[in-house]
């Protein structure tokens, strides 16, 4: 048991519960103790109390993203955001709004939507992510092609530091150069640095009308021609996505393209009626798709890779070099069957790896050693592939990230040795 | 400077690279803040990474501070020299190194100018992205350091969303590489802090940009208005109709009568004038800059000037970039601020602004990037005046204490630099303040790299606030301010 007398004597706004060992586990880990503030304060208050008695704590919006990065050796404190769930600020004509970190994407989005405004992401678990699990993986979806990931629509962020404070950085508007750009830092620090409290975005407008170009079972070099002809034409989609399924080879795999315009009614027509010519040009097959079926088609799109069984993986290669990249996929799962689903503008893709569980760890090897590749991560795989070496690879800039981790949690009890950042105190299990 | 150190210089950047005598040294004496000088202790210009690097290394063994420095552009003296400490100058450090149009993305050494990457691949029909008005002169070093953005950064983001990786010599003279030619890096973003970071954190030595395809069409248009209020509403209701134009931008009758004296555009003698420029397929074009026409009619426009022609819209820009240089044909000195206002606050900003002219008895002129909310507004005084020098300044912080309690920010794009640090605990706490200090010193423990800059201290010995100057570059038509 942890004695938590002191902190509830602190008079901070939160909760306590003891855990429920099916919801509240990260991976096979039951943690010993669930705080819920309801402040920034109280957050930091109990990061401090955790700090001064050195419990290691995992930070967790809704948990749609628990099961991502290095298995926890332990975790004592499940420190959950959601009770933090409000929107602080919304001026609609600014275009920005700022939150607290546990609200849920959907949530947000519901509530601008009458404004006719959205915060322009649509990741993977869109129903249950949180702002701060977005921000604190930098995790996007097929939009990112326009919008960018959450570290290029963030514009202030707020945190709550082990040592008990809340600071802030950046600000409340889109143009802002005053001071360091901490929001950066946490971006992609997976819960390992600070507790998000609270962030602001910038906000795009809700289009009137959208349509997708969908060309269906291209070829490899169907599959560049397209690629490349997108990229050279002056048209601006919003998404520009890629699907592969590969069976058991030697079976071919079936390859799909879909070219997304989002705008005014007209624009989208002229947009994706001149999408559909350039690709007829080349001798591909083409629909368009529009309403209902549109959306079914990019909520599968966004589903894919996760519905099957075995590892997923995060990849990233030169967005001129889908065809080696495909390649690279091919060789490197052999045997195996896989699915790809990614952006072809920016490069990125999630990769399920179909195969039995024995046969994972040689593919990742060989996704990782492919020259056409990097940034090869473990997204999800079974327990014993999730060593934090095996999940993030080779780390980069080790010495600057213990620094930032050294200097920003100094006891060392943020993130449970799950994120990238390589941790300098080994908590015995 | 000990001789010894001076020596190692000269080993690693030669003996054409190291300047130390008081005449050799005075360029680099300020950059485009021109009040704030000091004399660096030597300034040296390696040609290559690793002499960079050897530099870094040595300045740290010796305990000897430097500050980086790119073409001199900045405007909050960022690249200030510090009393004992050395000039790094990246300007030899000017190789483009890749044009890699395939996967859209160019590779370059600090000291390449912004325009130089849109020039190598105009050809190929790509551009890229943030406009500094400096382009033409100012590094993209520089713009790593600052942030900078530019007028089409309302549509397009700023440094900060178009640079994929970057090599950087770290203030202990480590050479690392952060972010990633390809997507999604993992771990923490260090590249998305070190830039805007403005030269604390590490110097930049070879830097791969995105760049994008040329907008398929351009339009722009004038639209003159009897109060800003009608401007201001207009410039909310493009936003609320769902319109993101590349631009957005406003001028004042006292810089709508500058810029006529100076460039003569041909701008209406209006009390305000909006400029808003869409770009982008035709298709979304000709349909939206339809709406945006009626939008500033319905807002009580008095005259709407479109752009037919390449030649037309150059015109309209040059009126909007030489609005603060040609404030000198309206008055013989004058005080440019940066700050930033959320934007439904502009219309309250600005009259607490006109407010202020008329109690302070000085002149202010107003250009503005209003999509954004990120005011200029121009301070107009005579040094020959006793006192006036030092009312503008007062009137220029008033303006930025307007904009803080306005929820905006102390600078948009300038930086903070040596010019606004005093003023940063006007918008950030100690806590956060410390919680930054303890981040750089992540970096630079010994507080070597540009020390004194962004983050408050004690006034510089023999520092003082004063009026805006002309830089060089400026002077000789090389570059605007914007």
């Amino acid at each position: 048991m942890i004695a938590v007398d002191a902190l509830r004597a602190s008079g901070h706004e939160l909760e306590t519960r003891d855990p429920d060992p099916d919801r509240d586990r990260i991976d096979d880990v039951v943690p010993r103790l669930v705080i819920l503030p309801r402040t920034g304060e109280a957050a930091a208050g109990a990061l401090r109390w955790a700090a001064g008695q050195r419990l290691s704590v995992v930070i967790r919006g809704q948990g749609s993203k628990s099961g991502w990065g290095a298995r926890p050796p332990a975790v004592d404190v499940l420190l959950d955001m959601s009770m933090l769930n409000r929107i602080l600020a919304h001026e609609a004509g600014d275009l920005t709004v700022t939150v607290e970190a546990g609200i849920r994407l959907r949530d947000l989005n519901a509530a601008l939507a009458p404004h006719r405004q959205w915060l322009a992401l649509d990741p993977p678990f869109g129903e249950q992510a949180t702002i701060g699990g977005l921000l604190a993986t930098n995790d996007s979806g097929p939009q990112r092609h326009r919008f960018g990931t959450p570290r290029d629509l963030v514009i202030g962020i707020q945190l709550a530091t082990t040592d008990g404070q809340v600071a802030k950085s950046g600000g409340q508007v889109v143009k802002n150069v005053a001071g360091y750009d901490l929001s950066k830092i946490i971006s992609g620090s997976f819960g390992s640095l600070a507790a998000i409290v609270a962030a602001t975005f910038k906000l795009a407008p809700v289009p009137e009308a959208s349509a997708t170009v969908a060309i269906d079972r291209l070829d490899p070099d169907g599959l560049a021609s397209v690629a490349d002809a997108i990229a050279a034409s002056q048209l601006e989609p919003v998404a520009f996505d890629l699907h592969v399924e590969q069976p058991p080879q030697p079976a071919p795999p079936r390859i799909d393209c879909l070219i997304r315009f989002a705008s005014f009614r007209r624009v989208v027509e002229a947009e994706s009626a001149s999408a559909a010519a350039r690709i007829a040009g080349l001798n591909q097959p083409v629909t368009v798709v529009e309403g209902d079926a549109e959306r079914e088609v990019w909520a599968s799109q966004s589903r894919r890779p996760w519905s099957g069984a075995g590892a997923v993986v995060r990849l990233a290669w030169r967005p001129g070099d889908v065809r080696p990249m495909l390649a690279a996929a091919i060789d490197s799962a052999g045997a195996q069957g896989f699915e790809l689903a990614g952006r072809l503008g920016a490069g990125s893709g999630l990769m399920r790896l179909a195969g039995p569980d024995r046969d994972q760890r040689p593919v990742i090897e060989r996704l990782r050693a492919s020259e056409a590749l990097a940034n090869v991560v473990v997204v999800r795989a079974p327990l014993e592939l999730r060593t934090r070496e095996f999940v993030w690879g080779a780390p980069l800039n080790a010495a600057l990230m213990s620094g930032l981790k050294r200097e920003l949690d100094p006891a060392g009890i943020l993130g449970a040795g799950r994120g990238p950042v390589p941790s300098f105190v080994e908590r015995p299990v | 400077m000990n001789a010894s150190f001076l020596a190692a210089l000269r080993r690693i950047a030669g003996d054409d690279g190291v300047y130390c005598e008081p005449l050799e040294v005075l360029t680099y004496e300020c950059d485009a803040l021109t009040h704030l000088r000091q004399s660096p202790a030597a300034v040296v210009l390696p040609s290559s990474a690793a002499a960079v690097q050897q530099i870094v290394r040595l300045c740290a063994n010796e305990g000897v501070s430097f500050v980086p420095r790119g073409h001199g552009t900045g405007l909050s003296g960022g690249a200030l020299p510090v009393e004992g400490g050395i000039v790094i100058g990246l300007s030899r450090l000017n190789r483009v190194l890749d044009v890699d149009i395939r996967n859209r993305r160019v590779t370059v050494e600090p000291g390449v100018t912004n325009l130089e990457i849109t020039r190598q691949v105009a050809p190929a029909g790509y551009y890229y992205a943030p406009d500094p008005s400096s382009q033409q002169v100012c590094s993209i070093g520089g713009n790593v350091a600052e942030n900078s953005g530019g007028a089409h950064c309302l549509k397009y983001g700023f440094t900060v969303h178009h640079v994929l990786a970057a090599d950087v010599v770290l203030p202990s003279g480590d050479l690392v590489q952060m972010g990633s030619e390809f997507a999604d890096a993992p771990g923490p973003d260090l590249l998305g802090l070190l830039i805007g970071s403005e030269g604390t954190l590490g110097i930049a030595t070879k830097i791969t940009v995105r760049i994008l395809r040329r907008p398929e069409s351009v339009q722009t248009l004038l639209a003159a208005f009897d109060t800003i209020e009608q401007g201001g509403a207009a410039v909310s209701d493009i936003v609320s109709a769902g319109i993101i134009p590349a631009a957005i931008e406003m001028m004042d009758t006292l810089a709508i009568q500058a810029a006529e004296a100076a460039v003569h555009p041909g701008f209406p003698a209006a009390d305000t004038v909006l400029i808003v420029e869409l770009d982008g397929p035709d298709a979304e074009v000709r349909e939206l800059f339809d709406v945006v026409e009626q939008i500033c009619r319905t807002n009580g426009a008095a005259t709407i000037e479109v752009a037919k022609t390449e030649p037309q819209r150059a015109r309209i820009w040059k009126g909007r970039k030489a609005a603060f240089a040609a404030m000198g044909r309206v008055s013989p000195n004058y005080y440019v601020q940066d700050g930033v206002v959320p934007r439904t606050r502009l219309p309250e900003v600005l009259n607490r602004i006109r407010q202020l002219e008329r109690s302070s008895g000085l002149r202010i002129g107003n250009v503005f990037h209003a999509g954004d909310g990120n005011l200029h507004p121009l301070i107009c005084y005579d040094e020959r005046v006793p006192g006036q020098a030092e009312q503008a300044e007062a009137v220029a912080a008033e303006i930025l204490g307007y904009c803080v309690d306005a929820g905006g920010s102390l600078t948009g794009e300038h930086g903070i630099g040596v010019d606004k640090s005093q003023y940063m605990p006007r918008m950030f706490s100690d806590v956060d303040l410390a919680l930054m200090a303890r981040v750089r010193s992540v970096f630079d423990p010994r507080s070597l790299c540009n020390p004194g800059k962004v983050l408050p201290t004690p006034r510089l010995c023999g520092e003082v606030p004063g009026p805006y100057r002309a830089h060089p570059v400026e002077r000789d038509g090389l570059g605007e301010r914007f």
